[in-house]
């Protein structure tokens, strides 16, 4: 069902700003990957360039057998619905309802009449809500979005990347503006994700412990290159000051103590 | 002295009250002619959505070029064009909302937020469906709340475009003024203010609900 996506010496540029910089990764079916690095090292500009919101300057992304670099048209819609992106200020409508922002999901599904209209099949209502059920979100399914607190916009928004029928979950700090309690929620979700649908979860973070937690295999960005690919275990100390560097490690230690999160003090909150 | 004690029978006051609602006729078409021929230009003229230049700058030119006719410049224009009634007071309405509208809109569009458009984007969304679902939940409420706005003072101008010949309210009031009949010139202008103050009421709630829901959405 999911393939292994590969980056090929993947570049992009704004003007001077090499923002990702030859970047070569393997990113093999199921594997849970945080993708962690200092402010402006380029996390967002990676996830945007395998989602395409961005093209390339130079290099190839390919998962399985296609070539995403060239895909133009319906077909770079159909790759955008397959990987889910997720964002830290969540990106839904505020002035929808949350099951309309979590059909959204399926328009890419419609033709330009259905889609205008807003008109869904009840099997689409019915996989919302499923979908909303499974982040504990069905009860809030008639209210609209911009009242919902941080956490549950976030969570709204995986449910939507649901009924897109992801093949590969992008996530781009998608806890970096919630409280640790939240965070512990989203994170939980797409840790089930992960494990109970076997997709690829690939995750920018800002905190250290929370990578540690959750994710299979780090990878280290600085100025645009990958310093660092490995295992929790393998990032060491000594590796951490190399990535943030010795002024933003206190920077990032601060981070990390404001935003802590405990996995596992919190019971899961996500049945799932 | 008090109105419509002027008016002796319902069928003498029919006439007026045929006026006044011709008055509100007027300002409703017109202004919801003007919106509709507004709002496609209002899009060619946003910079988030037409990214050629030369085309939004032209686009927007023709805004200002529109809005630089009066109300009642138009009117006499349209008046020798299509003869005395309602039908020139509606066009003439219509067609200086354009530049008005159109300028507006443009502008409500341009203010919104790119956050829901990307996120769409990035689930598999067309342009089109990226407006209609990123794009338009955003601005309506602005431009519902512009249309009643203006609504409101069309209501006011239509007073004046009838004066001149173009049908409603002010047709009558001109015709009582110059047979000097100023007990019904009087409550003419009366029931004139009572119309005005009772749309300006009624579209000021109006415009604070919508307006409303749209801040607390924020
Ligand atoms: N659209 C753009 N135009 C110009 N420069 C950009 C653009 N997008 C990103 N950059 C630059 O590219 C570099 C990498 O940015 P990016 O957003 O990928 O960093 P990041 O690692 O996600 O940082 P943060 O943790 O702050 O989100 C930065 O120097 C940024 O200024
Ligand atoms: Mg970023």
């Amino acid at each position: 069902m999911t393939a292994a996506l590969i980056l090929n010496a993947v570049s992009r540029h704004f003007g001077n700003t090499k923002a990702v910089d030859s970047v070569s990764l393997s990113i093999q079916p199921g594997q849970f990957v945080g993708v962690i690095g200092r402010s402006g090292a380029g996390k967002s500009t990676m996830l945007r360039l395998i989602n395409r919101l961005i093209d390339p300057t130079a290099g190839s992304i390919s998962f399985g057998a296609t070539d995403i670099t060239a895909l133009k048209g319906k077909a770079l819609r159909d790759w955008r619905r397959d990987c889910a992106m997720i964002f830290q200020q969540f990106n839904l409508v505020d002035r929808l309802d949350v099951l309309t922002n979590v059909l959204i999901g399926r328009l890419a599904e419609h033709g330009f009449a259905s889609s205008m209209a807003m008109r869904f099949s009840d099997a689409e209502r019915t996989m919302a809500i499923q979908a909303l059920d499974r982040l504990d979100m069905a009860p809030k399914a008639l209210q609209r979005a911009g009242t919902l607190s941080g956490g549950q916009q976030q969570r709204v928004a995986i449910a939507r990347a649901l009924v897109q029928k992801l093949r590969i979950m992008l996530a781009d700090e998608p806890i970096a503006s919630l409280d640790p309690g939240n965070a512990t929620r989203v994170m939980e979700a797409l840790r089930s994700i992960n494990s109970e649908d076997g997709l690829t979860v690939l995750v920018n973070l800002h905190t250290l412990d929370t990578a540690r937690a959750y994710c299979d295999r780090i990878v280290a960005m600085r100025f645009g290159r990958v310093m660092f690919d490995g295992t929790a275990a393998q990032l060491t100390d000594d590796v951490v000051r190399d990535i943030y560097g010795s002024d933003g490690l206190a920077e990032f230690n601060e981070a990390v103590t404001s935003t802590s999160i405990k996995a596992g003090a919190h019971p899961a909150p996500i049945p799932a | 002295m008090l109105p419509p004690d002027i008016w002796q029978s319902w069928a003498e006051f029919s006439e007026i009250a045929k006026g006044l609602g011709e008055t509100l006729s007027m300002a409703f078409l017109g202004t919801l002619l003007g919106a509709a021929i507004a709002l496609p230009l209002s899009f060619l003229g946003a910079r988030n959505i037409n990214r050629l230049n030369i085309l939004r700058l032209g686009v927007r030119r023709g805004y200002d070029f529109i809005r630089a006719f009066e109300t009642l410049i138009l009117a006499l224009i349209f008046i020798r064009a299509f003869g005395l009634g309602p039908l020139p007071g509606i066009l003439a309405i219509a067609v200086s909302e354009i530049g008005t509208f159109a300028k507006l809109f443009s502008e409500a569009i341009e203010n919104t937020s790119e956050k829901p458009i990307e996120g769409f984007r990035a689930s598999g969304g067309s342009r089109l469906q990226q407006i209609r679902f990123g794009l338009l939940p955003q601005v309506n409420p602005v431009i519902l709340s512009v249309l009643l706005y203006n609504f409101e003072s069309n209501v006011r101008s239509g007073t004046i475009l009838g004066i001149v010949g173009a049908g409603g309210i002010g047709f009558l009031l001109s015709d009582r003024i110059s047979a000097y009949k100023w007990d019904e010139a009087w409550s003419i202008i009366f029931l004139i203010i009572i119309m005005v103050y009772v749309i300006d009421y009624l579209s000021g709630i109006l415009r604070k609900r919508i307006i409303g829901t749209w801040e607390a959405a924020k």
